[in-house]
């Protein structure tokens, strides 16, 4: 019984392993570390460096791994890189040709050939051995280029989007909620890669759809009104008042809720028993206009307004609806303080 | 289409004379939910290596009464000097300026960079209204920034902006803002922006973040918004003094194994004297090397007394052969408050699900997906949705 428990827990956790990407199942990556440390020069199999054209990948063929000498006798018939690669390394190889403006050809002469200056991730496995963008700033001085965003001198079609930074301005954690505050000091920055679609598909007034709803077949794509947000929408926008008010004018709640039926006429009063009366602790409206004034903006602003001003006037039943200590550089001709102080 | 969304495309891709690229994508997105079918049109022009353009227009059919047939999301003309010191946009776009809210405008911005590492930046224009409507005589709002950067470790800035309503004044506000990485591991960025009509912060964030190493790290936030200070100053909603809303908390983010990221966060919100902790936990587990097979696991919990919910939320994507993709995604949503003695209200729980099927290959996309949906106001809706699209690219 106690052996049988042993090789079911020893079976889970490489399954958990395997899973979690612990233990690598299908091909492994390329093992350059190996062919390194065995001397045998990067050039060799890459061949064509030197001459450096645009997009090519300079993956080595079999013939490379065969005719050299080195592997006389494959054991397989496959292609030697189906099996001995990732098999999402040449892809983002190819990816990253697209995107990046770099010639080997010129960098060889000054590196004597030694590849290991810039792709050192060798020394320590075999993944990741593209250098980081550190690596280059290491001889080059792009100090006035980055000043001025002047990215694509080596990042060729960064506002394809398809890309995200890797190893610098990671959009990693909470993203969608940070964005705002990190783009309010560095909004150029975030220009270089997002065109004005960008910004617009989520806070432009005139959005059709919003992203989520356009991709609603990834349920990745980041959006704060994704999956049941028509149903917890007034939880949110009561949990943080003012939120909405980031993005949507103050007539958006009734607009729509007019438009879906769920407000308008022939509907009862949204307002529970008690929203209105005598005295202050019978009243909860003024307490819950002052939480969140947008939300009695939205159906009472505008002409909606005479509604408050009838009650909350100089002599009237509701008193001064200002705060202790209020005060206002809006002129009393102008609205909204001509409604009751002229 | 509505003419000017018409004369926005025409005008997008009469910037492809010279152009190289072109891309025009066009999407259609039908519902069995009223609005019954949307179609989207976009295109990009590179005119010359310093001149781009871009349009995306829309126009919707059998629209929910008050909205709105077509409009014109973005058409913008860019232009920048060869130095790249100096910038200019004209047409639609939204301009973001430091700490100020983003606004939609039909105007122009332009950017300079100036001498000691200064830089300025300017819009002006008319705020969008929707529905290809035009605005009022005297709506216009005007905005400028002054901003320095502080070499490799981060810039601050100040802004300021005036909007006007029918002539009559509905915002003015200024603005700070700045950001700092500290090192490698550590930055900062806050923005503050301050009601001038009517004297107090309007809104406040600030956020840090320490990356422990490539796998961990930890981010602190707060944030301060008073509400009746972003309505515009035209609005009697605006006299009745603050009750500001106020977050903070702090949030983990674990890469636990090579496919699993987990994250958590521990909030805190005040509005008035209510006081509630906001706290969600969310998993992420790749399926495959490439990322393209994961799902995702999230717990929720918010509001605050009568208001608090709790949530769930799974989903999954699943590659497929011949380029399709197989997608599900669940959420429910169970209010602390039992609302169902209020007839205004349906249900104790709110589930909501979709299933879609994905198909992505070259230039090509489609997907189908069925939505089944509860929600305080609906006991039960089921809705079927189709989307098309195509990307077209330039010689």
């Amino acid at each position: 019984m106690r052996r049988a428990v042993v090789i079911f827990a020893l079976v889970a956790l490489a399954a958990c392993a395997g899973v979690l990407g612990l233990r690598k199942s299908g091909p492994q990556p390329f093992p350059h570390r190996a062919h390194v440390l065995a001397n045998v020069s990067c050039t060799r199999c890459h061949t064509q460096l030197e001459r450096d054209a645009a997009n090519a990948l300079h993956v080595p063929d079999d013939a490379s791994c065969i005719v050299a000498g080195c592997h006389a006798r494959p054991h397989d018939a496959p292609p030697c890189l189906a099996c001995h690669a990732a098999p999402e390394a040449i892809a983002q190889l190819a990816e990253a040709r697209d995107h990046l403006a770099f010639d080997h050809g010129r960098h060889l002469p000054r590196t004597k050939g030694n590849c290991m200056r810039c792709h050192s991730g060798v020394a320590e496995g075999d993944d990741h051995l593209r250098p980081a963008m550190a690596t280059c700033f290491k001889c080059h001085d792009h100090d006035a280029q980055r000043d001025a965003r002047r990215c694509e001198a080596c990042h060729k079609n960064l506002d394809a989007g398809t890309e995200l930074p890797a190893t610098h301005l990671a959009h990693d954690g909470d993203w969608l909620h940070e964005h705002g505050v990190r783009a309010a000091s560095s909004a150029d920055l975030c220009q270089t890669c997002h065109a004005e679609k960008f910004c617009a598909s989520c806070h432009g007034v005139t959005v059709a759809a919003l992203p989520a709803t356009l991709h609603f077949a990834d349920p990745f794509t980041p959006s704060v009104h994704r999956a049941g947000f028509a149903a917890r929408h007034s939880l949110e926008a009561k949990a943080d008042p003012g939120a909405c008010q980031q993005c949507h004018q103050p007539d958006r709640c009734a607009t729509c809720h007019l438009s879906k039926g769920i407000a308008g006429m022939g509907r009862t009063s949204p307002h529970p028993a008690g929203w209105v009366g005598i005295t202050a602790a019978e009243s909860q409206h003024g307490r819950e206009a002052r939480r969140d004034p947008a939300a009695c903006a939205s159906c009472h602003g505008g002409a909606g307004e005479a509604l408050c001003v009838s009650c909350h006037k100089v002599g009237g039943v509701g008193g001064n609806p200002h705060p202790p200590g209020f005060s206002s550089r809006v002129r009393l001709t102008e609205m909204p303080c001509r409604m009751c102080h002229l | 289409m509505n003419r000017p969304a018409t004369i926005a495309l025409v005008v997008a891709i009469a910037a492809r004379s010279s152009a190289d690229p072109l891309t025009l994508r066009a999407d259609a997105l039908a519902a069995t939910q009223s609005p019954a079918g949307l179609v989207m049109l976009e295109t990009d022009a590179k005119a010359s290596p310093l001149v781009s353009a871009e349009a995306v227009v829309w126009t919707a059919a059998n629209p929910l009464p008050g909205e709105h047939a077509g409009d014109v999301l973005v058409i913008a003309l860019r232009a920048h000097s060869e130095d790249g010191r100096a910038s200019a946009q004209l047409g639609r776009f939204v301009a973001v300026l430091g700490a100020i809210r983003p606004l939609q405008i039909d105007g122009a911005a332009g950017r300079v960079q100036l001498p000691h590492a200064f830089y300025t930046e300017a819009y002006a224009g008319v705020p969008v209204l929707p529905g290809l409507a035009t605005s009022r005589t005297w709506d216009w709002v005007v905005g400028a920034r002054l901003a320095r950067k502080l070499g490799d470790y981060g810039s601050v800035g100040i802004a300021i902006m005036e909007q006007r309503d029918d002539g009559r004044l509905a915002s003015e506000e200024v603005g700070a803002d700045a950001g700092f990485a500290l090192g490698k591991r550590d930055d900062l960025a806050a923005r503050l922006a301050y009601d001038l009509a009517n004297p107090a912060i309007a809104d406040a964030e600030i956020t840090a973040r320490h990356a422990h190493d490539k796998a961990l790290r930890f981010d602190l936030y707060a944030g301060y918004r008073a509400a009746s200070h972003l309505l515009p100053a035209t609005s009697l909603f605006t006299v009745l003094g603050d009750v500001p809303a106020e977050r903070g908390g702090a949030r983990a983010t674990w890469k636990a194994a090579p496919r699993l990221e987990v994250s958590a966060d521990a909030g805190v919100r005040r509005v008035d004297n209510d006081l509630a902790p906001a706290l969600t936990t969310r998993a992420r587990l790749a399926l495959d090397d490439t990322n393209r097979s994961a799902l995702i696991g999230e717990l929720r919990r918010d509001g605050a007394s009568d208001d608090a919910w709790t949530g769930m939320r799974g989903a999954v994507r699943i590659a497929l052969p011949y380029a399709l993709s197989a997608s599900s995604e669940l959420e429910l949503v169970i209010p602390d408050h039992d609302r169902t003695a209020d007839s205004r209200y349906r249900g104790r729980a709110w589930p909501w699900a979709l299933a879609a099927l994905g198909w992505d290959s070259g230039p090509w996309h489609a997907a189908a997906a069925v939505e089944a949906a509860s929600s305080p106001e609906t006991r039960k809706r089921i809705d079927a949705l189709l989307s098309l699209g195509r990307t077209w690219s330039g010689p």
